[in-house]
C-alpha cells in the first residue's frame, strides 16, 4: 500500500549564488491516510516551507512529493490549508466565511447547510455563525477557521502554527476542540508547531526537525489513547514523551 | 417591548454622547465668529480690507441668487470631473496591479505625474479650449485622476499572502478569485483615494475658473475681492466650502453602503 503523502528526498534552497539560503531538507517521510503527524521544530527550520510544499503552493528545489501516488504539481485541491495568520474576510459573517470555501470550488452551498451547522456545533459556535470576524475573539476566529478549513471535506489538513498567537489558556482549549473535530472527521493531518506538548497531546507521530537547515531527525509514535484529556497528559508515559522530546531539543542546542 | 424601550433608550444616550462630545466645539464655534464681529469694529478695520461675519450673511443673502448659480456651475464641473475620474482611474489601477506590463509602462509616468502640480496645467488648458466648462472639468479629472489610480494600484497589489494562498488552494478561477476576494478586500484602500480625490476636487475647480472663466464660484471670489468686497467674497468661499462637504458627505456615505464592515466605517459610527 502506497503512503497518502509520500515526502521523498525533498530539499528547498531560497535564492541564489552568495544569497543561497539552503532553508530546508533533505527529507524522506511517508504519512498514511488518517494519522496526524507534527512537525516540531525550532522557528526557521523550514516546517512552513514543507506544507507550501506539500500543499502545491511551492516547488521544491529537488526532490518529490507525492499525494496517493501522484506527484504534486501546481495547487492541491483535496487539502485545507490554515495559517497562523487565518483567512477570514472581514466582509462575511462566520457562515459566509466558511461557504466561501465551498463558493470558491463552485460547490453547491445549500447541500453543506448541515455539515456546516454540525462543524459549527462541534467546536461551539452556533451563536455566532451570523456574526463578523472582528466581533470574536482570536480564539473563536481560529475556531471558525478551522471549520472554513475542512466544510468540504478535504482528505488532508494543512495546519500551520494554527494556535500561534492564542493565549497560553485560549491555546489549550482550542487543542481539545481541534482533537475532537480530528476525531469525528479522520482526515489526515500534518501539523505545524514548536510546542512539545501540543506535539505530544495532539499527534498519531512526532516529526522532530532539526535547526536550519530543516532535516528530519526521527519520527516519534505517541500510542497514547484518544481523546487525551488532562488525565493523560498527566499520566507518566505522556510525561516521559515530552521529557525524551524536550532531550532531543537539548542535543541540538536550541533548549 | 422590552427591545423597542431598550431601542429608545439606546438614542437617547446616543444623543447625549454626542452633545457631551460637541459642546465645547460649538462653543469655541460661536466664540470664533464673535470674536471676529467685535475685533472688526474695536480695531476699526476698514470694510475693503475685512467685514464682520454679519455683514457677510446680510449682503450674501441679498446676492443669493448669483451666488447660487455659480455654485450650480462649478459644482457640474467638479462632479462630472470627479465622475470621469473614478470611472477610468479606477479599472485602469487595476490593470496596472495586475499587468506587469502596464506596471512597467505606464505606471512609472504616472509616478512622476503626481510629482507635478496638476493646477500647473490649467493655463494650458483653458489656452487650448477656451473660457467653457470643458478646461474646468479636465482640470478637476487630473486632480481627482492621481490619488484614485494611485490608490487603486496599492489596493489591488495588497491580498495578504494567506489569502492568496488560501485562494489558489481552493483552485478557483481567476474571476471568481476576483469577484469574491480581490475586488472586495481592495475596497478601503479604493476609498482612501475616492476620498482624498473628493477634497481635492473643489480646489482643482476653483482655480481653474480663477485663471480664466466668466462663471463660477472661483469667477466669482476674484471678481469681488477686485471690487474690494471682502464680504461677497466671503460669501463665495462659504458656497465652495458647502460644495466640498457635500461631496466629501456623499462619498463618505457610499463608503458606508459599500465596505459596512470596514474599520474606518465602524469607528465612524461608533463616535
Amino acid at each position: 500500500m502506497t503512503a497518502l503523502i509520500s515526502i521523498d528526498g525533498v530539499k528547498k534552497i531560497f535564492g541564489s549564488g552568495t544569497l543561497e539560503v539552503h532553508a530546508f531538507g533533505p527529507v524522506d517521510l511517508d504519512i498514511e491516510a488518517g494519522q496526524f503527524v507534527s512537525f516540531l521544530g525550532p522557528s526557521g527550520c523550514g516546517k512552513s516551507t514543507l506544507m507550501l510544499m506539500i500543499a502545491g503552493l511551492m516547488e521544491p528545489s529537488s526532490g518529490q512529493i507525492r499525494l496517493n501516488g501522484l506527484p504534486v504539481f501546481g495547487p492541491q485541491t483535496d487539502i485545507g490549508i490554515m495559517f497562523q495568520d487565518n483567512t477570514l474576510v472581514p466582509w462575511r459573517t462566520v457562515r459566509s466565511n466558511i461557504e466561501l470555501q465551498l463558493e470558491m470550488r463552485g460547490l453547491p452551498v445549500s447541500h453543506y447547510a448541515e455539515r456546516v451547522a454540525n462543524l459549527l456545533r462541534s467546536v461551539n459556535l452556533d451563536d455566532f455563525s451570523e456574526r463578523y470576524p472582528h466581533e470574536l475573539s482570536g480564539g473563536m476566529q481560529q475556531r471558525a477557521a478551522f471549520c472554513q478549513a475542512m466544510v468540504h471535506d478535504p482528505k488532508i489538513m494543512l495546519l500551520d502554527e494554527p494556535l500561534g498567537k492564542l493565549d497560553a489558556m485560549t491555546r489549550e482549549r482550542i487543542r481539545t476542540d481541534l482533537q475532537q473535530l480530528w476525531m469525528q472527521q479522520r482526515p489526515t493531518v500534518t501539523f505545524v508547531t514548536h510546542s512539545i506538548e501540543e506535539a505530544v497531546q495532539l499527534s498519531t507521530h512526532v516529526a522532530v526537525i532539526t535547526p536550519r537547515p530543516g532535516c528530519l531527525d526521527r519520527v516519534i509514535s505517541i500510542d497514547l489513547p484518544f481523546p487525551r484529556d488532562l488525565d493523560v497528559k498527566n499520566s507518566s508515559k505522556f510525561v516521559r514523551h515530552v521529557r525524551d522530546i524536550q532531550e532531543i531539543f537539548r542535543g541540538f542546542g536550541v533548549i | 417591548m422590552a427591545l423597542a424601550s431598550s431601542e429608545t433608550k439606546g438614542i437617547a444616550s446616543r444623543i447625549g454622547k454626542f452633545i457631551n462630545q460637541s459642546w465645547l466645539f460649538v462653543v469655541f464655534f460661536v466664540a470664533f465668529f464673535l470674536f471676529w464681529e467685535y475685533a472688526v469694529v474695536f480695531f476699526e478695520i476698514p470694510r475693503y480690507i475685512l467685514t464682520p461675519p454679519s455683514d457677510v450673511v446680510r449682503n450674501g443673502w441679498a446676492d443669493l441668487p448669483r451666488l447660487l448659480n455659480y455654485t450650480y456651475i462649478t459644482g457640474l464641473e467638479t462632479i462630472i470631473g470627479y465622475f470621469f475620474a473614478v470611472v477610468i482611474a479606477l479599472p485602469l489601477g487595476m490593470s496596472i496591479a495586475f499587468s506587469s506590463f502596464l506596471r512597467r509602462t505606464i505606471y512609472p509616468f504616472f509616478v512622476c505625474l503626481e510629482m507635478t502640480p496638476k493646477i500647473a496645467f490649467a493655463p494650458l488648458f483653458i489656452s487650448w479650449l477656451g473660457f467653457g466648462l470643458l478646461p474646468k472639468v479636465i482640470i478637476v479629472f487630473l486632480v481627482c485622476f492621481f490619488p484614485i489610480v494611485l490608490n487603486a494600484i496599492l489596493a489591488f497589489n495588497s491580498l495578504s499572502e494567506e489569502l492568496a494562498r488560501f485562494c489558489r488552494s481552493t483552485g478557483a478561477g481567476a474571476w471568481r478569485t476576483f469577484l469574491k476576494v480581490r475586488l472586495p478586500a481592495a475596497m478601503p484602500q479604493c476609498f482612501v483615494g475616492f476620498k482624498y480625490a473628493a477634497i481635492n476636487a473643489t480646489v482643482g475647480a476653483a482655480i481653474a475658473e480663477f485663471i480664466g472663466s466668466d462663471q463660477g464660484l472661483g469667477f466669482y471670489i476674484q471678481i469681488v475681492t477686485g471690487n474690494m468686497r471682502p464680504d461677497l467674497a466671503f460669501a463665495g468661499i462659504f458656497f465652495l466650502t458647502l460644495l466640498g462637504l457635500a461631496l466629501f458627505g456623499l462619498v463618505t456615505l457610499a463608503e458606508h453602503f459599500v465596505i459596512p464592515w470596514h474599520i474606518s466605517v465602524r469607528r465612524g459610527a461608533a463616535s
